[in-house]
C-alpha cells in the first residue's frame, strides 16, 4: 500500500513542453470535446489553416503536441500493443495526416535580429532557418517511421532518398535518412555560428545552398507524394507551429505567406495569444491573410469560458493529476470539488469575520451617512440579525436606500418565517439573487479585513477560461495544506478555505507584478490593470451598490487611434490582462452595443473585487481615458460613488501600492 | 575541458595576493555603486599598478535624473588614472565591441589584462569576455569583482529586489546562443539571485524539458540563501526543481563551473541553457563554462532600464585569475 511518502503535489510541473508523450496522452483531456466549432478530426484532415488563439495557459500547446506524430504514434502502439507497420499506416491513414510540432523560442527568434544588419537580410536568413527547421521535424518523423519499418522498399531507397538528398543539397549519395538529418544539423549549425559571430565582427552569411521559403518545406511534402504515394498521398501534413505571437512582424510575413498560399498536401495549425498576430501582411505587396478566407480563427476562451461544461472539464483535468498520485488514489481523493469544496459559505465566512469583535457593530456605521435622519442606537436594534451579519448587511441597504428601519425588521421578520408577499419576494431576490456577495463586500471593508476566495466554483470563475490559471490555484493550495495542515489534505482529502484563499491572494499579487515585466508596454498595462482594479474597487465599497460587482468596461477600438496606444492595448489582450467578452453588449440600457472586456479575474483577490462577470453596467473609454489609465495613477470611477468609511477606498490603494512596489 | 586546471582567486589587498600586481588595461564599467570604483581605489598607493584604464562609458548611467547619482558616476575623475572613455550603450555590446575593434586601443595577445565586472551587467561582461578571448586570443585574463555590503531593498528582503525596471524579454546573451541538437531534451540550469519573478519567466518562455536550480550557498551572508530560495518559490514548485537543488559557493566562479560540468556530464547530450541570475562570480563560473563549452546558450532576462544603483558600500575585493584556453 502505497504511504504518504509517496505524495507529491498533483499540479507541479504542468507545463505541456515538458510532458513526454506518455504523459500528455495520460492528462489529456480534449477542450473542445463540448464545443461544435471544430472536431477532433477536423484538425488533422481539414485543408485550411487553422489559428488557435488563447491566454496564457489555455492549455493551446498540450492540444497542439497531442496532435503531432510523437504523441500520435504512442497513442497508436497504446491502442494496438503488437502494433505492425501495416496497423501504424492504418491508424494515420483514419487520422487523415501526420501533425509536426514546432516551437521556436523567443530567445532565438529574438537573436534574429540588429546586430548591424538590416530587416530583409535577417528575413532572409531566418527563412532558411526556417525551412531547416521544418525539414528537420519532417526527417525525424521519416527517421521514426523508418526505424518501424514503415519506409522501405526500392522506391524508398532508388528513387526517395536520392531526390530528398538532392532537395537538401547533397552532393553525394544518401544512404539513410539519418545521414540526410546529420546534413541539415550541420547546416542548422552554420546558422547558429553565424549568430554568434555577427555580434563580435562583420561576416557574411554564405551557407552551401540558401533555402527560399518553401523550397523544403513545401518540396519535401513534394517528394513524399510522387515517390512514396502508397503511405502518402492521402496523408496531410500538418505543421503546429506554437507560440507565433513570438514571431517578428518580419518573420510572420514569411509564415503568413506560407499560410495564405499554402501548397497541396499541407496546411499550418498556428498557436499563438489573442491578438498575436503582428502582422497580416505577407512578403507580396498588397497580399495578405484574412480570416474566413485563408485561415479558421478558434478562441479557446470563447469555448470555455461561457461553457457550462468547463466546470465539467476542470474536474477532468485535475482528475487526471490527482489519480496520478498513489498516496490520493488509493484513498479515492480524485475529485477535486470534494479537496476545495463545491461554493464558498458567505454566510459562514461573514459570521467568522465578525465572531470575538470587540465592536461587531461596526458596520452599522454605515448608517451615519444618513445624519440626524436615523435613530442609530435603535436602528442596531431593528436590523440586527447577529446569526446572519449579510441580511444586517442588506437591511442597512434599504434603509439607506429610503426604507423606514422598522419596515425593514418586518420585511426581515417575514422573509425568515418564510411568508410570501411582494416585499419578502423582492428582499429575497435583493439577498439571493443580486446582492449577497456585493453584501459581503460591503462587510469586509468594514472591517477593513480582506473578503476570502475559496472553494471550486470561485478557482473556476478566477481561471478565467484560462486552465493553467486553474491548475496554478491547485497547485498553491496543495502546497500550502501540505506545509501548514498535512493532516487534513492526506487524511480527510480537504484544504481548508483559508488555505485555499492564501493560494488565490498570491498568485493574484504575482499576476499583478508580472504585469510591469510584459517586454513591451509592460508598465503601461500594469497601470491600466492597477487602475482598474482601483476603480472596480470603488464601485464594490460604494455602500449604495449602485452597480454591484463591476468589472467590466466597455471601449471601440476602432476609435484608439494613437499607434503606442492602440497597440499597448492589443498587448493588454494578448497577455489577459484583459479579456474580450464573446459578444457585444451594452455598456448600460441605453447606449448602443459596443466591444466589452473585463479586467481578468484572477486579478480580482488583489484588488478585493467580484470573482465573476455579472454584467450589466460598464465604464465607457475613450481614447484619451484609456491613455490616462496606461500612463497616470489614481483614476477615479466615472460614476460619484460613495465609501461608507471615509478614506476606505484611499487607504486601500495605499495598501496596494506597498505592498506591490516593484 | 578534458584536463585539469588550477584555478586562481584571492582577495585583493591582502597579504597573500597573488602576482602580477601590474596590468597594460583595466576594464571598467562606469556605474555609481559605492563598488563601481572601488578597485581604482584600492589601486592608488598599492602595489596593484593599472597602467591604463578603459571606461565603459553608459549613456544610460550617467543621465541618470538625480544629481547625487549622477555624481558618483563621475567619481573615477577622483583618481589619477590614466582613463579613455568608450561611449557605449547598456542595450547594445555588440555595436560597443564593434566599436571597440575599430579603436585604436592596442587590446592584444601577451598583454596583461583585466576586466573589473562589479558594475558591468552580466550580458556585457559575457561579451567581453567571448571578445577577448575569442578576437584578441587572450588565454588569461583577471577579473575583480567587488563584494557589496548590502543590497537596496526598498521593503525587506523577501519579493522586493529588483535588479532592473519595468518589461523584460529574454534573449540569447550576444555570442553564446548555444547549439541545439537534433531530439536533444532542452535543461535550463537557474543560477537563482534574489529576483524570484525573473526565474519563473526566463523558464515560461524558454519551457525546458528539465529545470535546475542552483542557490548561492555559502552565500555572502547567511541570510541570502535563504532570501533566494523563498523569492524562487514558483520556479522551485512549478518546475519540479525543488527536489534537486543543487548549491554553489556566491563568491566562487570555479565552483559554479565545476557544478555546471558535473551537471552536464549526468545529463548526457542535452541542450544546455543557463540562466546566470545569481551572483556575479555565479555569472562568471557560467561564461567560463560557455567559453570552453560553445553549444551551451546563454540566457538572460534583457530588461528595458537597469536600476542604478542596486548596492550600498563595498566589502572585499576579489581577484580571480581565469583561464581562457
Amino acid at each position: 500500500m502505497p504511504s504518504d511518502d509517496s505524495y507529491r503535489n498533483p499540479f507541479a510541473e504542468y507545463n505541456a513542453n515538458v510532458m513526454d508523450p506518455e504523459k500528455i496522452l495520460a492528462f489529456w483531456c480534449d477542450p473542445f470535446s463540448f464545443a461544435r466549432s471544430i472536431s477532433e478530426s477536423d484538425i488533422l484532415q481539414d485543408k485550411m489553416p487553422i489559428v488557435f488563439m488563447g491566454g496564457r495557459g489555455t492549455g493551446k500547446t498540450m492540444f497542439l503536441k497531442y496532435f503531432s506524430y510523437q504523441v500520435q504514434i504512442a497513442q497508436a502502439s497504446i491502442q494496438n500493443q503488437t502494433a505492425t507497420p501495416n496497423d501504424i499506416e492504418q491508424y494515420f491513414k483514419q487520422m487523415g495526416g501526420i501533425g509536426f510540432y514546432v516551437r521556436i523560442d523567443s530567445p532565438t527568434l529574438r537573436s534574429f535580429e540588429g546586430k548591424g544588419l538590416n530587416d530583409s537580410v535577417w528575413s532572409e536568413i531566418f527563412s532558411h532557418y526556417f525551412e531547416l527547421t521544418i525539414a528537420r521535424a519532417y526527417l525525424e518523423v521519416f527517421q521514426d517511421l523508418a526505424s518501424r519499418g514503415l519506409l522501405s522498399g526500392d522506391s524508398f531507397k532508388s528513387n526517395f532518398l536520392p531526390a530528398l538528398a538532392k532537395q537538401i543539397g547533397m552532393r553525394d549519395y544518401a544512404s539513410n535518412i539519418s545521414n540526410l538529418a546529420n546534413r541539415l544539423d550541420e547546416e542548422l549549425e552554420y546558422v547558429t555560428s553565424f549568430r554568434s559571430k555577427i555580434v563580435f565582427s562583420r561576416v557574411k552569411f554564405e551557407p552551401r545552398k540558401l533555402f527560399s521559403s518553401q523550397y523544403l518545406s513545401s518540396g519535401i511534402v513534394d517528394l513524399t507524394k510522387k515517390h512514396l504515394p502508397n503511405l502518402f498521398d492521402k496523408l496531410n501534413f500538418v505543421i503546429f507551429l506554437d507560440e507565433y505571437e513570438n514571431f517578428s512582424a518580419e518573420q510572420q510575413k514569411l509564415v503568413n505567406t506560407l499560410v495564405k498560399f499554402v501548397r497541396k498536401g499541407m496546411t499550418f495549425r498556428l498557436g499563438m495569444r489573442l491578438e498575436g498576430f503582428r502582422t497580416y501582411d505577407t512578403i507580396r505587396k498588397e497580399e495578405f491573410i484574412k480570416e474566413g478566407r485563408d485561415y479558421q480563427k478558434v478562441v479557446f476562451e470563447d469555448v470555455l469560458n461561457k461553457d457550462k461544461n468547463y466546470q465539467a472539464f476542470l474536474v477532468n483535468v485535475a482528475k487526471k493529476r490527482l489519480e496520478a498520485i498513489p498516496a490520493l488514489k488509493l484513498k479515492g481523493f480524485v475529485n477535486i470539488v470534494n479537496f476545495l469544496g463545491e461554493k464558498q459559505d458567505l454566510e459562514a465566512e461573514a459570521k467568522c469575520l465578525l465572531k470575538g469583535r470587540k465592536t461587531p457593530t461596526r458596520h452599522f456605521q454605515y448608517l451615519k451617512l444618513l445624519g440626524t435622519r436615523v435613530d442609530l442606537a435603535k436602528s442596531i436594534k431593528l436590523l440586527s440579525m447577529p446569526k446572519n451579519p449579510l441580511l444586517e448587511m442588506l437591511n442597512i441597504l434599504w434603509v439607506l436606500r429610503g426604507q423606514d428601519s422598522q419596515a425593514v425588521h418586518d420585511i426581515m421578520k417575514a422573509y425568515l418565517g418564510k411568508k410570501k408577499s411582494k416585499e419578502t419576494a423582492k428582499y429575497r431576490m435583493d439577498y439571493v439573487d443580486k446582492y449577497k456577495l456585493s453584501l459581503m463586500f460591503l462587510l469586509c471593508s468594514a472591517y477593513h479585513t480582506n473578503k476570502k476566495y475559496y472553494s471550486f466554483n470561485t478557482f473556476c470563475y478566477l481561471s478565467s477560461g484560462i486552465v493553467g490559471n486553474f491548475i496554478e490555484l491547485c497547485r498553491r493550495s496543495f502546497q500550502n495544506a501540505y506545509f501548514m495542515n498535512h493532516g487534513m489534505l492526506l487524511n480527510d482529502g480537504i484544504i481548508a478555505p483559508d488555505l485555499q484563499d492564501q493560494a488565490a491572494k498570491d498568485l493574484s499579487a504575482t499576476e499583478l507584478q508580472m504585469i510591469t515585466r510584459i517586454h513591451t508596454y509592460g508598465d503601461n498595462l500594469h497601470c491600466l490593470a492597477t487602475n482598474l482594479g482601483n476603480i472596480f474597487r470603488a464601485y464594490h465599497t460604494d455602500i449604495y451598490l449602485k452597480y454591484p460587482e463591476t468589472n467590466q468596461f466597455a471601449i471601440d477600438e476602432a476609435l484608439i487611434q494613437d499607434a503606442f496606444f492602440k497597440e499597448a492595448f492589443r498587448m493588454a489582450i494578448r497577455w489577459s490582462v484583459i479579456q474580450r467578452k464573446p459578444q457585444l453588449q451594452r455598456a448600460s440600457p441605453s447606449s448602443a452595443r459596443k466591444e466589452i472586456y473585463t479586467l481578468n479575474r484572477i486579478l480580482s483577490p488583489v484588488f478585493q473585487i467580484t470573482y465573476r462577470t455579472r454584467g450589466g453596467f460598464s465604464e465607457e473609454y475613450s481614447q484619451d481615458q484609456l491613455k490616462k489609465l496606461m500612463t497616470q495613477s489614481n483614476a477615479e470611477p466615472q460614476v460619484r460613488l460613495q465609501s461608507g468609511f471615509k478614506n476606505e477606498s484611499d487607504s486601500k490603494q495605499l495598501e496596494l501600492s506597498d505592498s506591490l512596489t516593484l | 575541458m578534458g584536463e585539469l586546471q588550477l584555478y586562481s582567486m584571492d582577495i585583493v589587498g591582502t597579504a597573500g595576493s597573488s602576482s602580477p600586481p601590474a596590468y597594460d588595461y583595466l576594464l571598467l564599467a562606469g556605474g555609481s555603486d559605492t563598488r563601481a570604483y572601488e578597485i581604482l581605489r584600492k589601486a592608488k598607493g598599492s602595489a596593484l599598478l593599472l597602467k591604463n584604464t578603459v571606461l565603459f562609458d553608459f549613456e544610460e548611467r550617467k543621465s541618470d535624473p538625480e544629481e547625487k547619482v549622477r555624481i558618483a558616476y563621475k567619481a573615477y575623475e577622483n583618481y589619477d588614472c590614466n582613463v579613455h572613455s568608450i561611449e557605449c550603450s547598456i542595450k547594445d555590446p555588440s555595436a560597443c565591441l564593434k566599436s571597440l575593434e575599430k579603436n585604436d586601443l592596442p587590446l592584444k595577445e601577451g598583454q596583461s589584462i583585466a576586466v573589473d565586472i562589479s558594475c558591468f551587467t552580466k550580458p556585457y561582461f559575457f561579451a567581453i569576455l567571448k571578445y577577448l578571448k575569442d578576437h584578441k586570443h587572450l588565454s588569461t585574463i583577471t577579473v575583480f569583482y567587488t563584494e557589496p555590503i548590502a543590497y537596496r531593498l526598498s521593503k525587506g528582503f523577501y519579493k522586493s529586489y529588483h535588479s532592473s525596471e519595468g518589461p523584460l524579454s529574454i534573449i540569447e546573451l550576444p555570442g553564446f546562443p548555444g547549439l541545439e541538437r537534433r531530439a536533444a531534451k532542452s535543461l535550463l540550469v537557474v543560477l537563482v539571485g534574489f529576483d524570484g519573478e525573473l526565474s519563473s519567466y526566463i523558464s515560461e518562455e524558454v519551457a525546458p524539458e528539465k529545470t535546475i536550480v542552483v542557490n548561492g550557498f555559502p552565500s555572502y551572508t547567511p541570510k541570502f540563501k535563504d532570501v533566494s530560495m523563498i523569492n524562487n518559490e514558483k520556479i522551485l514548485g512549478s518546475s519540479g526543481a525543488l527536489n534537486s537543488v543543487k548549491f554553489a559557493r556566491a563568491n566562487n566562479p570555479f565552483e559554479t563551473f565545476n557544478l555546471l560540468d558535473a551537471i552536464q556530464k549526468e545529463s548526457g547530450n542535452a541542450f544546455l541553457n543557463i540562466a546566470p541570475l545569481g551572483t556575479k562570480p555565479m555569472a562568471l563560473g557560467a561564461c567560463l563554462f560557455a567559453l570552453m563549452n560553445s553549444s551551451t546558450r546563454i540566457l538572460y532576462p534583457m530588461p528595458e532600464k537597469y536600476t542604478n544603483v542596486t548596492t550600498e558600500r563595498c566589502w572585499q575585493s576579489w581577484r580571480y585569475v581565469i583561464p581562457l584556453k
